[in-house]
C-alpha cells in the first residue's frame, strides 16, 4: 500500500554558509567541561607526586638526570589513568546509547570523535605540563649548570597523546564499561614489558618511551654534562609515538559512514603515513649504537656537531691544590674540596703532586650483551700535572649526598695521590710506607668511619685501599700497629705540618729512591 | 514531497522488518501505528539515515541519502527522537540541546536562540541549567524532544514521543506537534491512538513490515464500525484493519 500526505513541501531559506571553526571550538568547550580525564587529574597528580616527583627530586640537580627520570616516571604514571579515561570517553556514545541520535547529525563521526579525543588529550596534556613544570621548575632552582632538556619532555608529551589515542580507539571500537579498565591495565603492562627484549645498544626496542638512553647504560649523571645532549633516540621515539597516534586517529575514520570518501582517503593516508613513520623510527633505533659519551647515536639522525665537548668554566675550590668541577656539579664542590683539603695541604708543592684536580667525563663502551665498560680519564701526558677526577655520580651509582660523595672521593683518590708523591706501593721501602701512612694520618684519614662507603660504592679502577670492615684503610698492608713502621708513621704524623712539609721537600727524592730507612725519618 | 519512499525493504537475516513500503509525505503530522514488531522503528531509523535499506528507494528533502554529501545536507534538516533516547547525565539541559545544535551544524549566531527556543517549546525553560541526571523520566523525554527540534527540522521523526509524559504534557506536546506540522513533515510512531487522533492529519498502520492501511484518522475509525475491539472508534478501526490484514 502507498501512503501519502497531501500538503506540498514548503521551501525554507537555509543558511548560505557556515563557519566551521567556531562551532568546533564550542563543541570542544562542551567536551572539555564533561571529560572524564578532568576527574582523574587528582589521581594523576597524586601518582606523580608519590611515584616520580619525590624520587626525581632526590636525585642530583643535574638536568639530564632529572629530565630522564621525569620522562620515564611521567610516562609510567600517566599510562593507566590517561588510557583509561580516553577509553571511557571513546566508548561514551555506545555506553550512553546515544549513537543513533549523534549518528544522524550532519557532523561526521570522525570529526565528532576527534573533538572528544582532543578534549581528553588537552586535559591530559595540561596535567602533564603541570607535572613537568613542577619537576623542571624545582630543578631550575637547584641546578647550578646547564639548562632544561626539551627532547625528553617532548617524548613524554608524545607518549601521553598516544595513550589518549590508544584508549580512545579501543573505547570507540570495543565499547563496553570494561574496556577502560582492561585497556588501561594492558597499556601499563605493555609499557612495563617493552624493555624486556632489549639486548645491547642496537636494539630496536629502545624506541620504548620509558627508555631515555642506551638501555644498558641507564641514566648516567655524567652523560650530557660534558657533551651536549644527543636527541637521536628522543627524535626516533617522538617519531614512533606521533606516528602511532596519527595512525590510530586515522583508523577512527575508516568504518563505513564515518566520513565522506575524500576525508576517508585522507584518514587512510594518515594511517598509512603514521604507520610508516612508526616503522621507520623502530628501524632507525635499531641502527643506533652507544657512543663514547654514553648516548645513543643513530647515524641517520645524528648531528656530528653535538660530539664536541661543551665549553665551560670549571668551578674551583680554594684548596692548596685547586679542586675544579664542572659547574653542573657546583653543589658538590664545597664538600669535595673540604674533604680533600687536609691531604692536598700536605702534598701541595711537592714534586709529583698535581697542580690541579679537575673533574673529567668517563668514556663509555658497549661490551657484550647488556654490559657497558666505563673508561676512566687518564692524566695528561704533557703540560702541568692534572689529576682527572670522576665523581661517583658520574658512574650511575645509587644517589648519594654530597658528603658521601666527598668521602668516597677521598677514599679512592687519597691513597693514589699520596702514592704518586711518595712512591708508595709494591716494592716500596718501609720508610715510604711509613711516610705515606703518616701523611694519611695527618690528613685525618686514619679512622675507618670517616670514609666508610655505602655497600657497592666504588669507583672502578680506583679501589679504596681496603673494604669496609677490614683493617685501617689509611695504611699500607705492612704498616701494622706495633711495628716500627707504624710507630714511625705516628711520629711523622705528629710533626707540625710545616716541619713535615719542609722535611719532605728536602728528602722526597731520596725517599722515592728507597734510600732512606725508618731510622732516618724525623 | 519531503519524504519519498518506494519499495523500501530492510531485512535482518531472513526476517523482513520492512517489506516493500511506499510512502510520500509532505508537511503535516503523520501517524505511524502498528503492533510491536511491525517494523515502525526500523522504518523510522531508515528514514533518519541511521540504517540503510536492503532494497528500494528513499529520497528525503529531494535528495538521496545514499551519498555522503546529500546525506549530510539532509541531516542538517532532520530531527530524530529514538524510542529509547540516550543522554549524557553530566550535561545540563541547555548543554545537551546545544551539543546537538552544534552537531547538526546550526549556524553559530543562531545557536543560543535556537537552544532557548527548543527548551521553551518543551516547557523546560526553568530547568535549563539542571543536569540531566537530576531530571525525571518525563523531563528527560522532553529534553530529548528539544534536541530533536533544535535545528527546526523539515523532517522530524519521533518514535514513541509521548511515552512517559504526564497527561498535561501530552496535551501540550500534541499542540507542539500540530505547530511543527505547519512547516515540517512530522512522522510520529506510537502505540497511543489518542495521540494520532489528536495530532495527526494522516495515519498509516503497519503490520509485519508492510503498510496495511493509509488514510486519515477518521477513515481508520470508520473501518472499525461494527467490528474490531477497543474502547474508541480509532482503536476499533485499528484492530479491525489488523484482523483483516492477518486473515
Amino acid at each position: 500500500m502507498t501512503a501519502a500526505t497531501r500538503a506540498p513541501s514548503a521551501a525554507r531559506p537555509r543558511p548560505a554558509a557556515r563557519r566551521p571553526g567556531l562551532p568546533t571550538l564550542r563543541l570542544l568547550r562542551l567536551e572539555l567541561r564533561h571529560n572524564a580525564m578532568a576527574w582523574l587529574l587528582p589521581v594523576v597528580f597524586a601518582l606523580f607526586w608519590l611515584v616520580t616527583y619525590r624520587k626525581t627530586m632526590a636525585m642530583p640537580p643535574l638536568w639530564n638526570v632529572r629530565a630522564a627520570s621525569l620522562q620515564t616516571g611521567i610516562v609510567a604514571d600517566f599510562a593507566v589513568p590517561v588510557t583509561g579515561a580516553a577509553a571511557w570517553m571513546g566508548s561514551r556514545e555506545a555506553r550512553r546509547r546515544i549513537t543513533d541520535q549523534v549518528m544522524i547529525t550532519a557532523r561526521s563521526r570522525w570529526e565528532r570523535l576527534l573533538v572528544t579525543w582532543a578534549a581528553t588529550a588537552i586535559w591530559a596534556m595540561l596535567a602533564y605540563l603541570g607535572c613537568l613544570a613542577a619537576g623542571y621548575g624545582v630543578t631550575a632552582h637547584q641546578a647550578s649548570g646547564g639548562g632544561p632538556l626539551w627532547w625528553p619532555a617532548a617524548v613524554a608529551a608524545a607518549c601521553v597523546l598516544l595513550f589518549c589515542a590508544v584508549g580512545f580507539v579501543a573505547g570507540a571500537f570495543l565499547p563496553s564499561r570494561f574496556t577502560a579498565p582492561l585497556v588501561a591495565i594492558a597499556a601499563f603492562f605493555v609499557l612495563a614489558l617493552s624493555t624486556e627484549p632489549i639486548h645491547g645498544s642496537q636494539s630496536s626496542w629502545q624506541v620504548s618511551p620509558i627508555v631515555t638512553g642506551p638501555w644498558d647504560a641507564g641514566v648516567q649523571a655524567g652523560v650530557a654534562t660534558f657533551y651536549p645532549f644527543q636527541p637521536d633516540l628522543s627524535i626516533a621515539q617522538v617519531m614512533f609515538l606521533a606516528g602511532l597516534t596519527v595512525a590510530l586517529l586515522g583508523v577512527l575514520a575508516l568504518p563505513a559512514g564515518s566520513v565522506g570518501r575524500a576525508l576517508r582517503a585522507v584518514a587512510a593516508s594518515c594511517t598509512v603515513a603514521g604507520l610508516l613513520a612508526a616503522g621507520t623510527a623502530v628501524g632507525l633505533t635499531g641502527t643506533g649504537s652507544m657512543d663514547a659519551q654514553g648516548m645513543l647515536d643513530i647515524p641517520a639522525l645524528h648531528d656530528a656537531a653535538g660530539d664536541r665537548p661543551l665549553a665551560f668554566t670549571p668551578v674551583c675550590g680554594r684548596t692548596a691544590i685547586p679542586v675544579c668541577l664542572n659547574p653542573a656539579y657546583a653543589a658538590y664542590l664545597p664538600a669535595t674540596a673540604s674533604a680533600l683539603a687536609p691531604l692536598l695541604g700536605e702534598l701541595a708543592g711537592l714534586p709529583g703532586a698535581p697542580a690541579r684536580i679537575v673533574q673529567e667525563p668517563v668514556a663509555y663502551q658497549q661490551a657484550t650483551g647488556n654490559s657497558v665498560a666505563l673508561q676512566l680519564p687518564r692524566p695528561a701526558v704533557s703540560g702541568p700535572p692534572v689529576l682527572p677526577l670522576v665523581l661517583p655520580d658520574q658512574l650511575g651509582q645509587p644517589a648519594m649526598t654530597a658528603a658521601q660523595q666527598a668521602n668516597q672521593v677521598v677514599t679512592t683518590y687519597g691513597p693514589d695521590l699520596v702514592a704518586d708523591v711518595i712512591g708508595d706501593g709494591h716494592g716500596a721501602s718501609q720508610a715510604q710506607n711509613a711516610v705515606a701512612t703518616g701523611l694519611m694520618m695527618a690528613a685525618g684519614l686514619r679512622r675507618l668511619d670517616v670514609y666508610q662507603l655505602p655497600a657497592g660504592h666504588a669507583i672502578p679502577g680506583r679501589q679504596p685501599p681496603t673494604a669496609p670492615g677490614g683493617p685501617d684503610a689509611s695504611r699500607s698492608p705492612d704498616v701494622a700497629p706495633g711495628t716500627p713502621a707504624y710507630a714511625a708513621a705516628e711520629r711523622f704524623a705528629a710533626l707540625p705540618s710545616a716541619v713535615r712539609h719542609a722535611w719532605l721537600g728536602q728528602h722526597l727524592a731520596a725517599l722515592r729512591a728507597g734510600q732512606l730507612t725508618l731510622a732516618q725519618l724525623p | 514531497m519531503n519524504v519519498e519512499i518506494t519499495g523500501l525493504t530492510r531485512r535482518f537475516g531472513s526476517v523482513a522488518a520492512v517489506a516493500g513500503v511506499d510512502l510520500r509525505l509532505g508537511p503535516g503530522v503523520f501517524g505511524l501505528l502498528g503492533p510491536n514488531g511491525a517494523g515502525k522503528t526500523s522504518l523510522l531509523r531508515i528514514m533518519a539515515t541511521a540504517m540503510r535499506p536492503s532494497s528500494g528507494s528513499l529520497r528525503l528533502l529531494g535528495r538521496d541519502p545514499g551519498s555522503y554529501g546529500p546525506r549530510c545536507e539532509i541531516r542538517r534538516r532532520l530531527g530524530y527522537l529514538p524510542q529509547n533516547p540516550g543522554y549524557y547525565p553530566g550535561f545540563t539541559v541547555a548543554e545537551y540541546v546545544e551539543y546537538f545544535a552544534l552537531l547538526k551544524e546550526v549556524p553559530s549566531a543562531r545557536i543560543r536562540v535556537a537552544v532557548a527556543t527548543a527548551i521553551d517549546r518543551v516547557a523546560l525553560g526553568d530547568r535549563g541549567k539542571a543536569r540531566l541526571r537530576t531530571l525525571s523520566g518525563g523531563m528527560l523525554r522532553r529534553a530529548s524532544i528539544a534536541q530533536a527540534i533544535v535545528n527546526e527540522p523539515e523532517v522530524l521523526l519521533l518514535d514513541e514521543p509521548t511515552a512517559g509524559l504526564d497527561p498535561e504534557q501530552r496535551v501540550a506536546f500534541r499542540a507542539l506537534l500540530r505547530d511543527l506540522g505547519q512547516r515540517a513533515t512530522v512522522v510520529v510512531s506510537t502505540h497511543l491512538v489518542e495521540d494520532v487522533a489528536a495530532a495527526c492529519a494522516q495515519v498509516a498502520l503497519m503490520d509485519r513490515g508492510r503498510i496495511v492501511f493509509a488514510g486519515t484518522p477518521d477513515e481508520l475509525a470508520a473501518r472499525g464500525d461494527g467490528q474490531g475491539a477497543g474502547d474508541t472508534p480509532l482503536e476499533r478501526g485499528y484492530s479491525a484493519v489488523l484482523a483483516q490484514a492477518r486473515s
